[in-house]
């Protein structure tokens, strides 16, 4: 397969700040690449080091040319933070940014594409935050871009207008589309990526597909008790061959397959402790970010504990005095 | 073609954004009226003939329209570029064929039709309203090019500000505190007599001044003979000079 992005070595200070610090990348054609990390890991600096915005040392190719010579016409560009004119319509915009390339996609058919033909009309400031991202996405693809950059499309947008991006997202990759996308939403990332890069301190620590990162960094899977009584709780299943360790008001017990369940609520049970729920949570990319970063839920609560739960989760109702 | 196509999607857009903010527009309109209202016809000479505005009506003409030609392009361009930067549009049209002087070229277009505008607007108020005597004649055809390249000559400089200035507020006190003492010490409403005769060579330094000279040979009837070619020329070089300094003042993304 073809590579539509290479970078090797690339490196980028601000003063005394290292942006970059010799990362080496590659996106194949039609691949969703997501980039994720930290603030300030040199996620939008990478973004506009492969878009040919900012100057870098190091090497990259987009499409087998430098960033700064590719044909403007194959290359989409949603600029984190980007705000179009506020007094111009959605159909005013695509117009507009449309006009700027040599060829464009009929204004009707990307208004369509975003979902935005009955707003059209509309003032970009009058427009509620998702359709305002759809815009944006929608001024990144008027060109019909075969490589698109994407750098935090769904900040800032309601669980609704996210999803209907999402889907927008994956028609264009099944159309072909080559996309890198930049991150906060390790469920959007896991969606819609097919593999991904973690950039911290401006280094690309892990790259890899979901699952791979997932096998490798994230860790074993975890059932999380609430519980006004966890070192009682800890011992019992400790007991019992459990994994269990104790925070202020729960315990979390690892390496729980969802058949184990019924075991540890035995164990509380025989125990006699009383326990609110039980949460079970398969390791998500957000363990990975929370394992390679090192960091942590403001709680303080383990990584993995409070994740966003991953498709299969099952939640146990609470429960009161089993006894 | 392409740049043709370019430059007209970036012009149409910059000239509705600017439709769309009335504010802006009545400001901008309203600042030209309110000078030539106060300075024209509220401020009285002095019955001996002395103090500011001594001078035939027509005398001013230069300086009124040397407050759009200045003041318009400085505040719009530097804060257009500031509001770019904000809302990284930069970043964004960096990725398109559109090119920084394109861009530049597109707004020196809009402003050229704005200040065009309200220039009518200002030599329609000054002969209504000060009875001020403008010879008709085929020389004042030649407002358009000198109104042009001092637009052009402004534009750019209004770039390089935008680029210097870190906010649109930033932008605005910059190009006050640039165009006010340019435009009194520019021979516009100040003739050069009341000023310190050391002080002569510094106006010679400042673009205005060639600009209200060359204009007051076409609008003042005791200078209607005067040449005013090299007044031309140097306001056509300089505006060629700023034009290519602010395009490439234009930022990128860093």
């Amino acid at each position: 397969m073809n590579e539509a992005v290479v970078a090797a070595g690339v490196s980028k200070r601000y003063g005394e700040t290292v942006a970059l610090a010799g990362v080496d990348l590659s996106v194949a054609d039609g691949e969703v690449f997501g980039l994720i990390g930290p603030n300030g890991a040199g996620k939008t600096t990478l973004v506009r080091a492969l878009t040919g915005t900012t100057p870098v040392d190091g090497e990259i190719t987009v499409h087998g040319d430098a960033p700064t010579a590719v044909d403007a016409d194959r290359i989409g560009l949603l600029p984190q933070s980007f705000a179009p004119p506020a007094r111009l319509t959605a159909r005013e915009l695509i117009d507009y940014y449309g006009g700027l390339y040599e060829t464009a996609r009929s204004t009707e058919e990307v208004l369509a594409a975003v979902g935005l033909t009955d707003a059209a009309d509309s003032w970009y400031e009058t427009l509620s935050g998702g359709q305002q991202r759809r815009v944006c996405v929608g001024i990144a693809l008027v060109n019909d871009p075969d490589l698109l950059f994407l750098d935090e499309p769904t900040t800032g947008i309601d669980p609704a207008g996210r999803q209907s991006l999402w889907s927008l997202l994956e028609e264009l990759a099944d159309g072909g589309t080559t996309i890198v996308l930049t991150s906060h939403s390790m469920t959007e990332i896991q969606r819609l990526a097919d593999r991904v890069g973690l950039l911290q301190d401006g280094q690309l620590v892990a790259v890899g597909t979901p699952p791979e990162l997932i096998e490798a960094h994230g860790g074993d899977s975890r059932l999380v008790i609430d519980t006004d009584q966890p070192a009682a709780a800890v011992d019992a299943l400790r007991d019992a061959d459990f994994d269990a360790t104790a925070n202020h008001t729960s315990v979390v017990v690892t390496a729980v397959s969802p058949v184990e369940i019924g075991d540890a609520v035995a164990v509380l049970s025989e125990a006699d402790i009383d326990y609110g729920s039980l949460t079970w949570a398969e390791p998500s990319l957000e363990d990975v970010y929370l394992q390679l970063t090192g960091e942590q839920f403001a709680g303080g609560k383990p990584a993995g504990a409070t994740t966003e739960p991953a498709a299969s989760t099952p939640t146990a109702e609470p429960q009161e005095g089993t006894q | 073609m392409s740049r043709r196509r370019r430059i007209r999607a970036e012009a149409t857009a910059a000239w509705h954004s600017f439709l769309r903010r009335r504010t802006a527009v009545f400001f901008t309109f309203f600042f030209p009226v309110l000078l030539v209202v106060i300075f024209g016809a509220l401020v009285r000479t002095q019955p001996t003939g002395g103090g500011l505005f001594a001078e035939p009506p027509a005398y001013y003409i230069p300086g009124y329209l040397a407050t759009v030609v200045l003041f318009t392009p400085l505040s719009r361009v530097g804060s257009e570029i500031a509001r770019h930067r904000d809302d990284n549009r930069f970043e964004k049209l960096a990725t398109t064929p559109l090119g920084r002087g394109e861009w530049l070229i597109a707004h020196t277009l809009v402003n050229v039709a704005i200040i065009g505008l309200a220039s009518l607007l200002i030599l329609g108020l000054v002969v209504a309203l000060t009875g001020a005597v403008v010879p008709f004649t085929a020389r004042l055809a030649l407002l358009v090019p000198f109104v042009v390249c001092a637009v052009v000559l402004f534009c750019g400089f209004g770039a390089i500000l935008g680029r210097l200035s870190s906010t649109q507020d930033g932008v605005i006190a910059a190009s006050n505190t640039i165009a006010f003492p340019l435009l009194f010490l520019s021979d516009t409403f100040v003739p050069l007599e009341l000023l310190p005769g050391w002080f002569a060579p510094l106006v010679e330094l400042s673009p205005l001044t060639y600009f209200a000279r060359g204009v007051r040979t076409l609008t003042y009837e005791p200078a209607i003979t005067d040449p005013y070619g090299t007044e031309l020329a140097v306001v056509a070089v300089l505006a060629v000079a700023f034009f290519v300094a602010g395009a490439y003042a234009i930022p990128r993304t860093d």
